[in-house]
């Protein structure tokens, strides 16, 4: 075991200061003098043409500077997540659906913006849309776009012989699963505040996952080379995903450049949730094949997605989709597929789990029904089928490292007793009914294959031993920058505390990739150490030069020098200092990119990840029969990490997951009809409370992952992932009635209680 | 419009603030007087991102009307340190990572404070309690529990019981 001395070890977030005694700076909190008020107009229907669009009048109101609509954008009017750009800032004619922006204004006040918006005179041709997926994909149906098909794209990822594999089951079993439509609910929302600074350049404060995208997206909408764009994220609150794509940057930077003024957008909770992208509502059909005797031998599994009229991450979604839908196990054969449906619903595109929830949802809930059917205990099936390092999965790829999935398994069934809860009281009143489920994900790290996956990080060692680190690398609160300094202050050998981070801006910062995919631990991580090991080379060769003795017996350490275990009398200031005299070089930039050194099969999905994490939840719960209600007594959560950087960081990914993930099992739905949301704000769109978390049993374990940073992979996304199928395992446990559907409403429960009751009278009880 | 001139006292000091009479505390606190450390995450009351203290009491800032301050002592974020010394809250929320994104903390502090006011012992049910109108996506709130029950734990050693 590596004895390290900042890794590991629990140190208080990077500017955790700032934020207890309320000096954090978010994007609602910059104030600009003569910083006007920017507000976008949203269309009355979710599928119009717009016949009529006049802002003669309000341009003319008192406190109104500039009030922009689609012909007033002098670059692309488009976002461009990914190409296609499909997705105009404001639209000029065809508004596909509730979110779409129709015009932009900037104003003195609140009030004054407001009145812009209301004198904006629009007219519509209301147009017939499409608002189911499944009708979406009938010949004949409605056209969200006259050039494209609705299903936008259909993967199948093929592996083995499908017919084969279910030749050799003894047992088939096909079940339809449904997941809801789900909300970031990120606590602040999207903000930007843009001014043009005194050298002509468009500064942009902006709440983000992706800083250097949005100055891309940014010059190419305002017609600006990319270097007279600067983005600099300020604290930021919360995004997991809902800032991946640009929000309102774009448009504030079009009113500051249009009225001269800075100009600053801040989105009400209602405009948050009517606009950006969402969880993926998804169906997904499953039929698997088993022997009598436990093993799968077969899975089809077809996963079709809503995503809304634009296609931002949507595509990218649902292949994640179908690449994990037959789940942390072996499968010889396999089909895998999904739709990626256009419709005029909410968009939908990157949300924590990128996919990966809507996927461990179906195939864990079909994990407990192949047991049920084979009357196999849910823990033996699952050990008898788990994978294992080298096994080659339907996506063509082999497992680096697989230990975790077995390991995690057996660990959250010791800590929670799987084996001994039926002595415990299932029914501890008539009308309680308690129980257990189980349930396992795997989940990958990184981009995938063949998508760009790569970060700089820079370096620099100050003359009295303390350290800079620039990333460009946002950190909306998963504690990234945290991370980051412990990694460059063990590579180094400083302390923690000598190292400060600054975060992303483009005029400062290198590109580091959007916070995504659980991937900047990893990828940042990477080029972090690489940037850390010319500047320890340095500092050592001076050290052996200093002292005669050979580098290779010379550490440091928690900004101490040691030759073996012998501290010596220098210190890394006077290191330094020497080094820059003899004209060493004390910064560095370090670049990393993704590695694939394992070739893929032919016929192989091509953006197949390699990295992958694994974990298994147990959920114990308590079900009202007569009200529905669920209750969560109890969770045990074992997540593979790889190796824990930060204690405290680490918990609180892995509790913070499995929070939303309770929400989604429990209580989330955004409910749209025919393309409008009616659930806008937070006292109708539920979010667990302090009172809905049970006790939490979390336990990391530390299996290392070639190639990552001591052996560290993310944490961000994966704990999120098992819980949802781990409680409805654990609801069908209690009730002994299938389900197929999140989240657990006490109105679903109720109803499948007795549509049960229908078809199974109640006299042989 | 008709501004009318609304006294209070924040963080100990007397304001007197011109306002309109459709602002709210929130909006005071934030545009008058410049204290941005007090959030709003929905303008309808069902966050808690801006909960302040007002006489005591644990109170959502966007839905106290301007008027209804008046003659009020009212404690925001920047009020809990004192000369610079953070408050066994703010050290706690920050040792026991009972923060990530930041921007209920500033909110969740002002719940556990005006808690410990009222109710110097509260047990974990009763801190679930104080904190269930603090929404926190990120998914603090079992760290909280344990920032206010170390709070707890020093303030009765400090009294030496």
């Amino acid at each position: 075991m590596v004895d390290y001395s900042v890794i590991g070890r629990q140190a208080d977030a990077v500017r955790s200061r700032e934020v207890v005694t309320g000096q954090a700076r978010y994007c609602p909190d910059i104030r600009l003098p003569g910083m006007l008020v920017g507000k976008l107009l949203y269309p009355e229907l979710p599928c119009a043409r717009i016949t009529r669009l006049d802002v003669s009048v309000a341009r003319t109101l008192p406190g109104v500077v500039t009030v922009l609509t689609a012909k007033d954008i002098p670059g692309e009017n488009s976002y461009l997540y990914a190409p296609p750009a499909d997705q105009p800032l404001l639209v000029p004619v065809r508004v596909r659906y509730q979110g779409d922006a129709l015009a932009a204004v900037a104003a003195e006040t609140e009030e004054s913006a407001q009145a812009a918006l209301n004198a904006i005179q629009v007219e519509y041709e209301p147009l017939e849309g499409v608002y189911d997926v499944l009708e979406a994909m009938k010949p004949g149906a409605q056209q969200v776009w006259s050039d494209r098909e609705n299903v936008y794209d259909h993967l199948v990822i093929d592996h083995g012989d499908i017919e084969a594999g279910f030749k050799q089951a003894d047992i088939i079993i096909e079940h339809t699963y449904l997941t809801p439509l789900v909300e970031h609910a990120f606590m602040e929302t999207e903000g930007a505040v843009a001014y043009r600074d005194g050298d002509g350049t468009m500064v942009v404060y902006s709440s983000c996952q992706a800083p250097h995208r949005d100055r891309m997206q940014i010059a190419r909408s305002l017609g600006l080379p990319e270097n007279q764009v600067r983005v600099i994220t300020p604290h930021i609150g919360g995004a997991f995903g809902g800032k991946d794509e640009a929000h309102v940057q774009i448009h504030a930077a079009l009113l500051a450049q249009a009225s001269g003024r800075p100009v600053r957008i801040i989105r009400s909770r209602e405009e948050s949730i009517l606009t950006h992208v969402k969880r993926h509502p998804v169906i997904v059909r499953y039929r698997s094949g088993i022997t009598r005797d436990g093993k799968l031998t077969a899975v089809h599994a077809e996963a079709i997605g809503d995503t809304g009229p634009y296609l931002n991450a949507g595509k990218d979604v649902m292949n994640f989709v179908a690449a994990t839908l037959s789940g942390p196990y072996f499968v010889p054969h396999a089909r895998l597929e999904s739709y990626t449906v256009f419709t005029n619903n909410p968009i939908c595109g990157a949300m924590r789990g990128y996919g990966i929830p809507q996927a461990s949802f179906a195939y864990e809930a079909q994990m407990d029904l192949l047991a049920r059917a084979i009357n196999m205990d849910p823990l033996e099936i699952r050990l008898l089928n788990g994978l294992e390092t080298g096994m080659q999965v339907p996506t063509g790829v082999t497992i680096r490292e697989g230990r975790g999935m077995k390991i995690c398994l057996q660990e959250a069934a010791h800590l929670s007793g799987w084996k001994e809860h039926d002595k415990e009281d299932r029914q501890p009143a008539p009308h309680l009914r308690r129980g257990w489920g189980i349930a396992s994900i795997w989940f990958s790290i990184g981009m995938g294959r063949n998508i760009p996956d790569h970060a700089t990080a820079t370096l620099e060692m100050t003359l009295d031993g303390s350290v800079i680190l620039h990333t460009g690398a946002a950190d909306m609160g998963q504690g990234a920058h945290t991370a980051l300094a412990q990694m460059a202050a063990e590579a180094i050998g400083v302390k923690f505390e000598a190292v400060k981070v600054i975060g992303p801006d483009t005029d400062r910062t290198f590109d580091a990739g959007p916070s995504v995919a659980s991937r900047q631990t990893f990828i940042s991580g990477n080029a972090v150490l690489r940037a850390a090991q010319p500047v320890r080379e340095a500092l050592l060769q001076t050290a052996s030069e200093l002292t005669g003795l050979p580098m290779e017996i010379l550490q440091l350490k928690q900004g101490l020098v040691l030759a073996e275990d012998e501290v010596l009398s220098l210190t890394v200031s006077e290191l330094a200092v020497k080094a820059m005299e003899q004209n060493r070089r004390l910064q560095a930039d370090g670049f990393y990119a993704m590695e694939y050194p394992e070739p893929l099969p032919p016929h192989s999905y091509r953006y197949a990840p390699s990295v992958f994490t694994f974990g298994t939840q147990v959920a114990q719960v308590l079900v009202d029969i007569e009200t529905g209600q669920v209750t969560l007594e109890k969770l045990v959560v074992v997540q593979d990490a790889g190796k824990v950087i930060n204690p405290g960081g680490a918990r609180g990914q892995v509790e913070g997951g499995v929070i939303m993930g309770l929400g989604y099992a429990l209580m989330e739905e955004l409910l749209v009809g025919r393309g409008s949301t009616q659930n806008l704000n937070l006292g109708n769109y539920l979010i667990p409370t302090a009172k809905d978390v049970p006790g939490l049993i979390v336990k990391i374990m530390e299996i290392p992952e070639p190639y990552a940073p001591y052996g560290a992979k993310g944490l961000g996304e994966p704990p999120l992932t098992p819980t949802a199928p781990a409680i409805l395992n654990a609801v069908v446990d209690a009730i002994g009635i299938p389900l197929y559907r999140i989240p657990l409403t006490p109105e679903r429960i109720l109803t499948a209680i007795e549509a049960h009751h229908a078809e199974n009278p109640p006299n042989d009880v | 419009m008709n501004e009318i001139e609304i006294h209070l006292a924040v963080n100990g000091i007397p304001r007197t603030i011109q306002s309109e009479p459709g602002n709210t505390l929130l909006e005071i606190l934030r545009d008058k007087l410049g204290l941005t450390g007090t959030k709003e995450g929905c303008g309808a009351g069902d966050c808690g991102a801006c909960v302040v203290v007002m006489d005591g009491q644990a109170v959502n800032a966007c839905l106290v009307l301007a008027a209804q301050a008046e003659g009020t002592q009212v404690i925001t974020v920047e009020g809990l340190a004192q000369d610079g010394n953070l408050h066994p809250l703010q050290s706690y929320f920050a040792e026991k990572w009972a923060l990530q994104c930041g921007f209920c903390t500033p909110g969740m502090l002002m719940s556990c404070y005006a808690l410990l006011l009222n109710n110097p012992n509260p047990d974990p049910d009763e801190i679930r309690d104080a904190i269930s109108g603090n929404l926190c996506r990120c998914g603090t709130y079992q760290s909280v529990v344990e920032a206010v029950l170390a709070t707890v734990k020093m303030s009765q050693e400090a009294r030496g019981g």
